[in-house]
């Protein structure tokens, strides 16, 4: 951590890996309770701009401190914010979250969008809430330029991660797994017919994961013919159990999900399904535990059975992959959090007011050395009275804006100010005076 | 013939370019380097197609009066046929493998031995004979490489090898359906370029039959099978696969053994 009375930037969250998922769903927020609770935090003045990130696995309160003055840690005054906010008591809300501040609140945010911080280690859907996160903020108006500015470098090290490392290149669920085994089959799954057997809970998420793939012809064989039919509400073709044999060799890929305990797909079965599919492949995901599919059928020439054994196998090894990943990732995310922080510590005023008088002194001396070369005439005292006067009036020029930097309470409004007057005149805050 | 050697030596770097930016593709899966392969590869079919024009218009017909010519042709069609089969099925993938045939022999026929023209081999007829049945030897090669990766593939679902290679490499489905579209280049363009053949050696030879015709027919008659085999015979990817391989060795059979030592009429000499 760092100290976070330094920093205006803050961070406050709650996430799968400290907060208990009951805690998690009180503290998730709505798109409009985002706008609500940030709109309240401005004119409390506890927040100048903030961003709220609220998926099922986390809620984290990103911002810009504001002008209130805190009695306390500002960090701890937000945690309070929110535990308010949701009507839970603040005691439980501050136990269970995390709180950072400056750097470590940025490179959190970035190891958030690349998928460092995922219960699935580096999938990338979080990118995009992320992403929606800062729209939605964005739009509605309470974000300014630091939490712009941030919120944007984070989507890029989140897309640079993904781009760059191989986090998040093979998958590490079992469904994830297995959809990724039959598109090396059948490259577009989508016109394939898929044959489900059982209707129970497994059979359930792979209805459910091939019609978001797109799987337009998908038939279910059930024991208990209703289960079947109630599964296929949603499309495809409900078959009773005495129909099994006939439905195998019309189907592309095979997943057997049921609670038999001996196997329900013979080789005899698979063998004469093989032999009337003109040459194509037949693909079987065996999810049944015991096996659902005779383990011979992977001896036949052109079929191909997964057991959920050899999934989990692959799952494990595809874990360990992105696991090494993490590091190449990290690399990335530090060269991304130092292009920030320079950024964000140019915005500081008081570089910015030195480089505006170095430039303005500089500009003085070129000027006023340029004229006393065309006025050889003029005695060494005459001379210094107009050097003490272009002095004076560089002062009297640098006065007012010095004091709009300085006494600007408003953090974000500050830095905007300072922003702008870099900007305006070319300011190098990296030259020495 | 500087000139064709300075645009074949062009046409070979740029395929080495291509190369490498297909392997590179392959490893890290960016669309830049896919899109640099690409140019690299159609850049390197104009120029080389620059080489054989030139050295075509020396010697007034074809290039495939000499081995070597006949190599240049041939890698370009190779390096053509890939470009089919990569617009037709939009799968870059496979570009690793294939390339380097184009790259093998373009980089053999560059120490070319020209020989003189031959009357007896010029004429529309000839030269579209010739060109048709090197197009059908290339698109040949193509499907060779890709029996050969589609079994590596069943291979690696298989065994449960499911690295980098089994990632990046296409769906079966994919790779069957490019071989298949390689032997249906290589059965048009060879079994039109017998027919002309015949024609001609109706009008030249005696008799039109010659070993390196019937070696020819069956190559024809094997890649069919290919075919049909799938939809006819219900035969599996895996067994086509190896079929087209036998098939293969065959043509490597007629292109090499027949072509020295048996036949008279389809020799460079």
């Amino acid at each position: 951590m760092s100290h976070p009375d330094e920093s205006p930037l803050l961070l406050v969250g709650w996430d799968f890996r400290q907060t208990p998922v009951e805690l998690r769903e009180r503290l998730a927020f709505t798109p409009e309770r985002i706008e609500e609770a940030i709109q309240r935090l401005r004119q409390e003045g506890l927040l100048a701009e903030g961003v709220i990130v609220s998926t099922c696995n986390r809620t984290e309160v990103y911002g810009l401190r504001g002008t209130a003055e805190v009695e306390g840690d500002p960090l701890l005054v937000l945690s309070r914010f929110v535990a308010d906010f949701h009507g839970v008591p603040p005691q439980e809300v501050q136990t269970a979250g995390f709180h950072h501040s400056g750097a470590d609140a940025v490179r959190h945010l970035f190891r958030v969008a690349s998928g460092l911080e995922s219960l699935a280690l580096g999938e990338h859907q979080i990118l995009g809430q992320v992403r929606e996160a800062f729209r939605f903020a964005s739009n509605a108006g309470l974000t300014r330029a630091v939490l712009n500015r941030l919120f944007q470098k984070a989507l890029e090290a989140g897309k640079r991660v993904r781009n760059e490392t191989g986090l998040n290149s093979r998958p590490i669920s079992i469904p994830g797994v297995a959809i990724e085994l039959a598109q090396k089959i059948y490259e577009d799954l989508a016109p394939r017919r898929f044959l489900i057997l059982g209707a129970g809970e497994t059979s359930s998420i792979f209805y459910d994961l091939l019609v978001a793939r797109g799987a337009k012809h998908i038939e279910v064989v059930n024991r208990t013919f209703e289960k079947a039919e109630a599964l296929c509400k949603r499309g495809g073709q409900a078959y009773p159990w005495g129909e099994l044999a006939a439905r195998i060799p019309k189907a592309d890929v095979v997943v057997s999900a049921t609670s038999a305990t001996e196997p329900v797909i013979t080789r005899e079965d698979v063998r004469k399904a093989v032999s009337q599919r003109r040459g194509q492949p037949l693909f079987f995901l065996d999810l049944g535990i015991p096996r659902n599919v005779d383990p011979q059928v992977a001896d036949l020439d052109n079929a191909f059975l997964y057991a959920v054994d050899d999934l989990q196998e692959i799952a494990e090894r595809n874990r360990q992959e992105r696991q090494r990943e993490v590091v190449p990732a990290m690399a990335i995310l530090e060269e991304e959090l130092e292009d920030f922080l320079a950024w964000f510590g140019s915005l500081a005023v008081v570089p910015t007011i030195a480089a505006l008088r170095r430039k303005f002194e500089s500009i003085r001396e070129a000027e006023f050395d340029r004229s006393l070369e065309k006025l050889n005439h003029l005695s060494p005292a005459d001379r210094e009275k107009i050097r003490l006067m272009a002095q004076s009036m560089v002062r009297s020029l640098l006065r007012r804006p010095t004091e709009a930097l300085k006494e600007e309470k408003d953090p974000a409004r500050r830095l905007e100010r300072a922003e702008a007057a870099q900007v305006l005149f070319d300011l190098d805050l990296e030259a020495k005076g | 013939m500087a000139t064709t050697f300075l645009l074949s030596g062009l046409a070979l770097l740029l395929y080495l370019g291509a190369e490498a930016f297909s392997i590179a593709h392959l490893r890290k899966e960016k669309a830049a380097f896919g899109l640099i392969a690409k140019i690299l590869l159609s850049l390197g079919f104009l120029v080389h197609f620059g080489a054989l024009e030139i050295g075509g218009r020396i010697t007034h017909t074809v290039p495939y009066r000499d081995w070597s010519a006949s190599m240049s042709l041939f890698a370009w069609m190779v390096a053509g046929s890939y470009g089919i089969l990569r617009l037709r099925h939009r799968e870059s993938s496979t570009g690793p493998f294939l390339i380097p045939v184009a790259i093998l022999f373009l980089a053999v026929s560059l120490p070319a031995h020209p020989l003189p023209p031959d009357p007896r081999l010029t004429g529309s007829e000839f030269a579209f004979h010739v060109t048709l049945a090197i197009l059908g030897y290339a698109a040949f090669t193509l499907a060779f490489v890709l029996a050969q990766l589609y079994l590596i593939q069943i291979h690696q679902i298989h065994k449960r090898k499911l690295g980098l290679l089994f990632s990046r490499m296409p769906a079966l489905d994919v790779l069957s359906r490019m071989h298949h579209t390689s032997i249906g280049i290589g059965v048009v363009s060879i079994t039109v370029a017998t027919t002309l053949g015949f024609i001609r050696a109706d009008t030249n030879w005696a008799t039109i039959w010659d070993p390196k015709v019937a070696i020819t027919l069956l190559l024809i008659a094997v890649y069919v099978f290919c075919l049909l085999a799938g939809r006819l015979l219900n035969w599996s990817g895996k067994r086509i696969a190896w079929l087209s391989i036998g098939g293969y060795f065959l043509l490597l059979f007629s292109y090499t053994i027949v072509n020295l030592f048996i036949t008279q009429e389809h020799v460079f000499r």
